[in-house]
């Protein structure tokens, strides 16, 4: 390292920046004497301007240093000056275009300018830099504006170098994606070769790639709906695999009353089956196209106990409330006072039965919601003296001696991030900031397994809608799959820019959704683990996910106070609903997938049509194209907003005769 | 609440500035406390490694190389970040190409192997090694020891009480043998037994809430010849598939609720538990 002469390229550096910017140019002129071998004017300016030789070396060595570590990405012997009047240009131009263009190359302007920024500052010229990003910062999105910021942060050549930046290692490696149509794409190549920006065209060819589609141009509505990624939109291979969304076919019911087994008999009675749409029964009943086999991947076996939890789940759903746009559902609010911000997460057992909080000390408390209070199993001389061929086995199994109505888990060294109880009700999840993950046993309420495979925080853990298997989401980017009896992952999900913030089964265990900080949503192989479905319209990070009960729609929720509903089948979006005013921190489905309940920081809970959205949805149109896509906003999907009083709504739950529950901790206004 | 007053020092003006700055408007005014704290020890860390280096250099002033090399070592050392792209893209790929493993069927709980779980005991038995002979039916001469159970979780501060009982009166029940009604009476350390001899010890269950619960040692009943307290996989073999959920039950060591709680002291050498030296064959805490 050439670090001799550093100290007086220190302190020259410390002047402020008029004397800077001489300074530059100055260099830049000997260098250009140096270049034509005018030594006796070189020598003279030299003397003249006070600059030493050491000066000019180190800049040339320093480029040299740096560029072999970063592989020169933004290397460019352009004038720092003419960054900011090819900005200014490209503006100009994309006004004058028509209004059907203007919408769609308008896009270009942000990764251009973030681009041109740091061109800027690898080549060392800061103080242009900074020029530079406060003439044009404005004219950005309000929601890059906090990328933006971020981004300041890289000030100098050196900053670059470090990887500590995650945001702008994204920039630096991946190309940002557009997505133009070809009218559009025409004009602005033409525009770039006829002035002969060639600036402009090695950034457009190096950072960008747009994805061309022959199509009308897409309007304002869809192209604001569909950005928001962090290194854009998606191209058109990314959504292209097929994704088997149905569902796995039932198993036969065999324990109790007058259920029936084969979907055949389904026109007789058709409300006694699990399913929530009573007209996909019977195409259920054959061969799904869109299901999964249901080998496809290894899924544990059914249990006494749990045939006689799903006769139990159907005689419940006979006693279901109907909801639609005239029924809407009656919601039960448990508050938790008292928590001093800290509760993190709530979640309630599938027969909603118990409900399990996790807190930012690290603890972790169960409830029972029902009469019965909570047990502890006997111990194991007790255990054997029971008759083991009684009915009420599962009941003689447990000490009375032991109810409370609430027990504490303790074990965590960090705050607890996310809860979930297994569909069987036997086991615990918890995830935490210390990077692992816990299962607990309710049964004997102590911790069985420590989960440790991430080694930063974990966001979200989850169980299959099967039991058996687990989705862990965390900041390192990942999200693993996991099987409770492995002590590693079974599956890596890796491909988000920014840390995974959480984590959802598909119905039938095949897919896993996942929801990040780089404002997209994907969608996971659980075979192979690839990727495949890329979902961006977020501006902000996502921070829920819901599947809706027939396997078809994925609502998602995040920090921007929208709800997406995307569709499965072709990756794209079908409605987007606007009505909350902060962070979406839980959405729910309705038992038959009618209604979708979102509850947030904004206190309240908002009740949506999700009969209309599937109603109105336009299936015919091709999902190729993007112009074709028609989303739902309307403000007619929205049924019913209901408000507490400064409760942050954390947790939402539809029980099995569709009552909505609601968890949160009420924050005392100060 | 983010401008400081006019008069509160430079230094916190300056951070307050730098927040501002990073795009931070709105804050706690502790947080400008927090901040300054970390950057003075962090500066402060930084120097101290600079002067170790220049010393390691034999230069008598602290260099601007120094202070370089210091910031390096320290951002490596403390600020990790997530593995790179490439990086959890290759493991990735690695991980995802071995097909998922296969469900076994009817395994009961499907937990991990056992040393990867929470479930064992984290203390140990001691026993002595009297040579009398194991008659059935007898008093069998074996060391019970009393062990004071705590979470299991975290960093055990086990004592582990043992009593030398010259006659000792626990004796394990086979289970083709199990009397109607068990009998909670157990006199350690007397020599009179109960007229059968046989008596029983038995532990209440679910006594995990209690933090320091002295209970006694359950004793399994399969391991009728054995002194020391086998692990959970004998308990696993001995019950039946239907109550899986029981053969994963930590040892069942737990509070006796019917037995007085503290210590019978009746002729006996009592140790107290929290008095007890360490002694070579403790389990490592």
């Amino acid at each position: 390292m050439a670090t001799t002469s550093e100290d007086p390229v220190e302190s020259v550096k410390k002047e402020p920046g008029s004397c800077q910017y001489d300074k530059q140019t100055l260099v830049a002129v000997l260098q250009f004497l140096r270049k034509h071998n005018l030594k006796g004017t070189e020598s003279l300016l030299k003397e003249e301007a006070k600059v030493s030789e050491d000066d000019l070396k180190t800049e040339e060595d320093k480029k040299t240093e740096v560029s072999q570590a970063l592989a020169a990405v933004y290397k460019s012997d352009d004038d720092p000056s003419l960054f900011e009047d090819l900005y200014q240009d490209l503006k100009t131009f994309i006004d004058s275009c028509l209004d059907v263009h203007k919408v769609e190359l308008s896009t270009i302007l942000y990764p251009v300018f973030v681009h041109m920024y740091l061109e800027l500052v690898y080549n060392g010229h800061q103080w242009n830099a900074s020029q530079f990003y406060s003439r044009f910062w404005q004219d950005q999105d309000e929601h890059r504006h906090e990328d933006l910021a971020r981004l300041t942060s890289v000030r100098q050549k050196e900053h670059m170098v470090g990887s500590d930046n995650q945001l702008l290692e994204s920039f630096k490696t991946s190309k940002f994606i557009l997505r133009m149509s070809r009218d559009s794409y025409t004009h602005l190549k033409r525009h770039l070769q006829e002035k002969r920006l060639s600036s402009l065209l090695t950034i457009v060819q190096d950072h960008l790639f747009i994805d061309v589609f022959d199509g009308v141009p897409r309007t304002q509505q869809q192209i604001q709906a569909s950005g928001g990624g962090l290194t854009g939109e998606v191209d058109r291979d990314a959504n292209k695999a097929k994704v088997l969304y149905g569902l796995l076919r039932e198993p036969d019911v065999q324990i109790a009353l007058d259920d029936d087994e084969e979907g055949g008999d389904g026109d007789e009675k058709p409300k006694k089956k699990k399913s929530k749409k009573d007209p996909l029964l019977m195409k259920k009943s054959k061969n799904d196209p869109n299901a999964p086999a249901p080998t496809r991947i290894p899924l544990p076996e059914l249990k006494d106990q749990d045939h006689r939890d799903r006769a139990l789940g159907f005689r419940e759903a006979k006693k279901r409330v109907k909801l639609d746009h005239n029924h809407l559902p009656s919601i039960c609010f448990y508050t938790f006072v008292n928590s001093f911000h800290g509760v993190t997460c709530v979640d309630v057992s599938d027969d909603s039965s118990l409900m399990a909080a996790g807190f930012s000390d690290g603890n972790l408390r169960v409830w029972s919601l029902t009469p019965q209070k909570l047990r502890s199993m006997k111990g194991v001389d007790d255990l054997d003296i029971i008759d083991k061929e009684a009915d009420d086995v599962m009941e003689r199994i447990f000490d009375d001696r032991t109810a409370t109505d609430f027990k504490s888990l303790s074990g965590h060294k960090g705050a607890v991030y996310s809860a979930s109880i297994s569909p069987d009700r036997a086991y615990l999840l918890s995830a935490s900031e210390d990077g692992t993950v816990r299962l607990w046993s309710l049964q004997i309420w102590s911790n069985l397994v420590c989960y440790k495979g991430h080694n930063f925080p974990v966001w979200d853990v989850r169980f299959s809608p099967h039991g058996y298997y687990f989705a862990s989401a965390s900041h390192d980017r990942t999200a693993r799959v996991w099987a409770t009896d492995h002590h590693q992952p079974v599956r890596i999900f890796a491909g988000h820019l920014s840390d995974v913030d959480c984590c959802r089964f598909h119905p039938n265990s095949n897919y896993v959704a996942t929801g990040s900080s780089d404002n997209s949503v994907r969608l996971w192989d659980m075979l192979n683990g690839s990727c495949v479905r890329v979902m961006t319209g977020h501006k902000s990070a996502v921070h829920c996910l819901e599947f809706s009960p027939d396997g078809k729609f994925l609502a998602s929720g995040g920090a921007d106070s929208q709800v997406l509903i995307w569709d499965l089948a072709t990756g794209t979006m079908v409605a987007q609903l606007l009505a909350h005013t902060s962070t979406v921190y839980d959405l729910c489905f309705s038992r038959e997938g009618t209604m979708l309940a979102s509850g947030g920081l904004d206190d309240s809970i908002r009740v949506w049509d999700m009969q209309k959205i599937m109603a109105e949805q336009d299936t015919e149109a091709d999902p190729s194209i993007p112009s074709n896509i028609t989303i739902n906003d309307s403000a007619s999907l929205l049924l019913g907003s209901y408000f507490t009083k400064n409760t942050t709504v954390l947790g939402l739950h539809f029980t099995r005769r569709n009552l909505l529950l609601a968890c949160g901790p009420f924050v005392a206004p100060s | 609440m983010a401008a400081p007053l006019k008069s509160s020092p430079k230094d916190a003006q300056v951070m307050s500035a730098i927040l501002k700055d990073m795009g931070v408007l709105e804050s706690e005014p502790r947080l400008i406390n927090q901040m300054l704290e970390f950057t003075y020890r962090y500066v402060t860390d930084v120097l101290d490694d600079a002067k170790v280096y220049s010393n390691h250099a034999n230069r008598k002033t602290v260099d601007a190389d120094d202070i370089k090399l210091a910031v390096q070592i320290k951002t490596d050392h403390s600020f990790t970040t997530p593995p790179p792209k490439d990086l959890l893209l290759e493991v990735a790929r690695q991980k995802n190409s071995q097909p998922l493993p296969l469900v076994k069927p009817y395994s009961g709980p499907r937990l991990p192997p056992d040393r990867y779980c929470l479930t064992q005991p984290n203390y140990k038995l001691r026993t002595v090694k009297k040579p009398r002979s194991v008659q059935y039916g007898l008093p069998m001469s074996q060391k019970i020891g009393l062990v004071s159970q705590v979470k299991p979780m975290l960093a055990p501060s086990l004592t582990v009480v043992t009593k030398s009982l010259h006659q000792p009166t626990v004796t394990i029940l086979n289970k083709a043998q199990s009397t109607a009604k068990p009998t909670v009476r157990v006199t350690p350390g007397l020599g009179a037994l109960g007229a059968s001899g046989l008596s029983r010890i038995i532990s209440s269950g679910g006594g995990l809430g209690g933090l320091t619960s002295t209970g006694q040692a359950s004793v399994q009943p399969a391991a009728a010849s054995t002194s020391l307290l086998s692990s959970t996989a004998v308990v696993s073999s001995s019950s039946t598939p239907s109550l899986t959920l029981s053969s994963t039950s930590t040892p069942g060591l737990s509070g006796i609720s019917t037995l007085p709680s503290s210590l019978p002291t009746t002729g006996v050498t009592q140790i107290n538990p929290l008095k007890r030296k360490l002694e070579d064959d403790d389990y490592d805490i």
